[in-house]
């Protein structure tokens, strides 16, 4: 087997009179895991798409252990050597592990029979040299995330990948699902494949790099080591100085807004998710539930903003029941609701820019009259938000599916946070935006808190649980096994996540 | 986070829940159709009625060295009979909910309701009855349809498996019948025939791919487009050509080819091994799709194309030579399925497929978009079309356009998930874009 040395020189690749790659030069070294950081925008998927074979390049060279080659199609860039690890896998759901793997490559018995025997052999012999668990005969859309990315990794190597290209692989990952993949790159690295991982969160790149390089704007603006510091990394990614750290007033709650008791909440299976919680927000502050994806934040959320029937308990806002209410009529009780999948549940993506800012304000009186729409007052609205929010859009009359993530996610910020409402909820806020949207993010929900809302931030990021709460309640099993101040240790918090409940205190 | 990481939950494996409630629902279903065996075929007939069931067709029971007796049956206790056996299978599906086969009890209640029918259709009134059915006979006479559908669904799933919705099967039976007609009629030869009807119908095919694969138009609309195209221009051809010069047009049918031996076997006898050619190139059709579709490095890549085009190209697979090539290869086989339907009908007359195209479409739908099971559905809406016109001979009190309803009815319901889980290939329709 031979090791891969890859060096891009000079790659530069335009789009009408948009430059998205200007002149990147890049190696990769046999064994090495290269990581390039970059803001969402930058460039990092146009460099893969061309480096994948997906595009050509208008300049500039591929060269695979110093010989230049040219790809006119994946299935060239594959036959190269070079496998790539998609963002949003390229699995077929009903078909089995052992289909997806052979997928083109396939292995032939008699009158063209695809020789399934040598393919569950074949994959079992892989998931054995790298370490990679999985089921030849398991069906894809059976299998959790995790595990299909695994299929994506067996099916590059055993189209024999001795480069594999990640690209953002942790988006859809839990935070056991990042950790298992981290230790599976570092064993391919080991084993002398070269890792190309493309991301833009400091810090996966610091645990897995051994070389960092950074992009922005379409152009190489440095290279790193993993020891450097995260405000060293994100300085260069972002061009300006990051501040990292959330700077807040101290904790000064006032009355509660939102009043959760005894809440029990089932899922379709009819299991209870949420199991008998009660908590409290104030005005004035940040209550941070944290825990492990999966352990019934997403039905709490949902239960709250009207989108799930109650079991059972309580839910009050500013006084008024919102238990089993419409989401309209949470909406008026004065909730801001910022939904965890935003495309699914927060935005209409195919609506203009203006349109989706006013999606939660349909029959208010300044943006509708008798059955028709004031549609320049819902521009004049638009275009206010815009401004005001950093909202980088072509224009308001865009449709919002065409802005970027973080730019989508502003969209929603800036609708739900536009009404003068009581409490603000907020599921997973900044999951898959850049450092710049994170930190304008979180910039806006201290100043909400500031103002004096009461603000449920639910985050499977301790990060961002760290630097905004100002308590946390960690959810278990559908239970809140702690409430605990951000001084705590991650360590005791790590203790609550996995529901053990000694540490308990504030 | 790195303490977090320590505490691996195990990697759970999610498994689609059973679906006992629809299973349930087919059960009550059942036990409705025994229900109308019991009051209207048991009920309906008198207490002295009685019904004579043949297994004999008349024109082959000369000469065949087999002759099963016929049965003259008790209507009214017959049809109770069945009702009772009928409502035992659907209640030992509500009460047992079994895990598999399902599908198979309701085909057996089928079986069950058609015989309670054809029991109460020949009813006498007195002991010495004077109707008679003839099963083979009945089976004989539904199987002609039953194969031009079976072509069809094949043109069907052939295209919508790698993702291109053929509603324009209709298009394909209409411009190979014409086309066979004509050929059929100067030429006498019934191959030539075929292979023009497949030229013709890849043609037609060609047509769809070229708009739907090349142009990404809306694959529905560009197949209605067809149908409506070479209906009005079989139409045209037929005043202006046909109708001028009957000798091409003169109905010729091909002769049965018996296989030896197998075609006197009573009753599959006649019905399978007494056929034209085209039914016996049916079943090389069904069992070579079969095969080709789910065992071979082919079959695999279309299936891939159909569910998940981007998957397919990322490793090197031409999703739209695949879907070009598919799309032509179904079109050929439904323009022989029009040829087969002017084998069974003699003469091409406008129009004369009424509809049976969007029956094909609907039995891909039935059967999955599997070929087995859509050769099961063909033979239900065969059976059902077969008796919309032939139960008009007897004294049956419901008007064949009602019983013509129900393959549509039944497509509604399948489609609407009442009965059992349907799922088109993922990228069945939509068109695609190269990055």
């Amino acid at each position: 087997m031979l090791f891969m040395r890859l060096e891009l020189k000079g790659i530069t690749k335009r789009f009408g009179s948009f430059t998205a790659n200007d002149a990147i030069d890049l190696v990769v070294e046999p064994g090495e895991i290269h990581c390039l950081l970059g803001e969402n925008g930058a460039g990092k998927s146009t460099l893969m798409n061309v480096l994948f074979g997906l595009y050509s390049a208008d300049a500039g060279e591929i060269l695979i252990n110093g010989e230049s080659v040219h790809f006119a199609t994946s299935g060239d860039a594959v036959r190269k050597g070079i496998g790539m690890v998609h963002q949003h896998f390229m699995l077929v759901p009903v078909f089995t592990v052992a289909e997806n793997v052979v997928l083109g490559f396939e292995p032939t018995k008699s009158f063209n029979r695809v020789d399934y025997a040598a393919a569950s052999d074949k994959i079992r012999k892989f998931s054995e040299e790298f370490g990679l668990e999985v089921d030849p005969d398991a069906i894809i859309e059976e299998l959790p995330v995790g595990i299909q990315q695994r299929v994506e990794i067996l099916k590059a190597l055993s189209q024999e990948a001795e480069l594999l290209i990640l690209d953002e692989p942790t988006a859809v990952l839990t935070p056991q699902e990042i950790e298992s993949l981290i230790k599976i790159m570092k064993d391919l690295a080991a084993s002398g494949k070269s890792i190309l991982f493309i991301s833009h969160k400091l810090k996966e790149v610091k645990a897995v790099a051994d070389k960092i390089t950074v992009i922005r704007l379409g152009k190489v603006v440095g290279t790193g080591l993993p020891t450097d510091s995260e405000e060293e990394l994100a300085s260069k990614m972002v061009g300006r100085s990051v501040n990292l750290q959330v700077e807040k007033s101290p904790h000064n709650p006032g009355t509660p807004m939102l009043e959760v008791k005894n809440l029990v909440v089932r899922d379709e299976r009819g299991v209870a998710v949420v199991n008998n919680i009660s908590f409290s927000v104030c005005q004035g502050e940040i209550l941070a539930v944290a825990g492990v994806q999966g352990n019934g934040q997403s039905e709490l959320v949902e239960a709250i903003a009207g989108m799930r029937p109650v079991e059972s308990g309580t839910i009050t806002i500013n006084g008024t029941r919102v238990d089993n209410a419409s989401p309209r009529e949470c909406l008026d009780a004065g909730l801001a609701h910022i939904p965890e999948d935003r495309q699914r549940d927060g935005l209409v993506l195919k609506l203009s820019v203006a349109d989706n800012l006013v999606l939660n304000t349909p029959r208010a009186p300044q943006f509708a009259g008798r059955g028709t729409r004031k549609l320049s007052k819902v521009r004049e609205n638009a275009e206010k938000l815009v401004q005001d929010f950093d909202i980088r859009t072509e224009s308001v009359d865009a449709p919002v599916g065409s802005l970027s993530g973080g730019n989508q996610q502003k969209v929603i910020v800036a609708r739900e946070l536009s009404r003068n409402v009581d409490v603000l909820i907020a599921a997973q806020p900044t999951r898959g935006l850049d450092v710049g949207s994170i930190e304008y993010v979180h910039k806006q929900f201290i100043r909400e808190r500031d103002s004096n809302k009461a603000v449920l931030l639910v985050s499977s990021e301790l990060d961002e649980v760290f630097s905004l709460a100002d308590r946390i309640a960690v959810m278990f099993q559908g239970g809140i096994t702690g409430v605990v101040s951000p001084d705590s240790t991650r360590e005791a918090i790590g203790l609550l996540m996995a529901g053990i409940t000694e540490h308990t205190n504030v | 986070m790195e303490l977090v990481s320590t505490l691996v939950t195990p990697d759970v494996v999610i498994r689609r829940d059973t679906p006992a409630g629809r299973t349930r629902v087919i059960g009550a279903i059942m036990s409705l159709m025994a229900l109308f065996i019991f009051w209207v075929f048991a009920l309906g007939a008198t207490s002295k009625a009685s019904s004579i069931i043949t297994f004999n067709p008349l024109n082959t029971s000369g000469g065949a060295p087999w002759h099963l007796a016929s049965l003259t049956l008790p209507s009214r206790v017959s049809a109770l009979v069945l009702a009772i056996i009928a409502l035992a299978a659907g209640i030992e599906t509500i009460v047992r909910v079994p895990a598999s086969r399902v599908m198979a009890r309701f085909g057996f209640v089928s079986i069950l309701f058609l015989l309670g029918l054809f029991v109460w259709t020949v009813r006498s009134s007195g002991p010495s009855p004077t109707n008679f059915i003839d099963i083979t006979d009945v089976l004989v006479n539904a199987s002609g349809i039953t194969m031009v559908l079976i072509f069809g669904s094949m043109s069907g799933i052939m295209c919508e498996r790698a993702g291109v919705v053929n509603i324009a099967i209709e298009g394909q039976f209409l411009g190979g019948a014409f086309i066979g007609a004509i050929v059929a009629s100067s030429t006498n030869s019934f191959v030539l025939a075929t292979f023009a009807g497949a030229a013709v119908g890849a043609l037609l095919g060609w047509v769809l791919a070229f708009f739907a694969v090349r142009y990404r138009s809306d694959q529905v609309i560009v197949g209605v487009v067809l149908v409506t195209m070479i209906a009005s221009l079989t139409n045209f051809l037929n005043l202006t050509f046909l109708t001028p010069f009957q000798q091409y047009n003169t109905g010729v049918t091909p002769s049965s080819i018996p296989i030896p031996l197998l075609d006197k076997i009573p009753i599959i006898g006649p019905l399978l091994f007494n056929q034209d050619m085209f039914f016996y190139m049916m079943y090389v059709l069904v069992a070579g799709m079969s095969f080709a579709l789910f065992k071979t490095k082919w079959g695999l890549r279309v299936r891939a194309v159909g569910e998940h085009p981007q998957a397919a190209a990322t490793v090197g697979i031409r999703v739209k030579g695949v879907r070009y090539f598919n799309v032509i290869l179904g079109g050929a086989i439904g323009g022989i399925g029009g040829v087969a339907f002017i084998a069974l009908h003699g003469q091409f007359n406008p129009g004369f497929t009424s509809g049976l195209g969007y029956i094909a479409l609907a039995a891909v739908i039935f059967g999955r978009w599997r070929p087995s099971g859509a050769v099961v559905a063909s033979i239900i809406f065969g059976l059902t079309s077969m008796l919309a016109s032939g139960l008009q001979s007897f004294d049956v009190p419901v008007s064949s356009e009602i019983l013509g309803m129900f393959p549509y009815i039944i497509t509604i319901a399948v489609v609407s998930g009442l009965i059992g889980r349907v799922r088109a290939p993922a990228a069945d329709g939509i068109p695609y874009k190269q990055d």
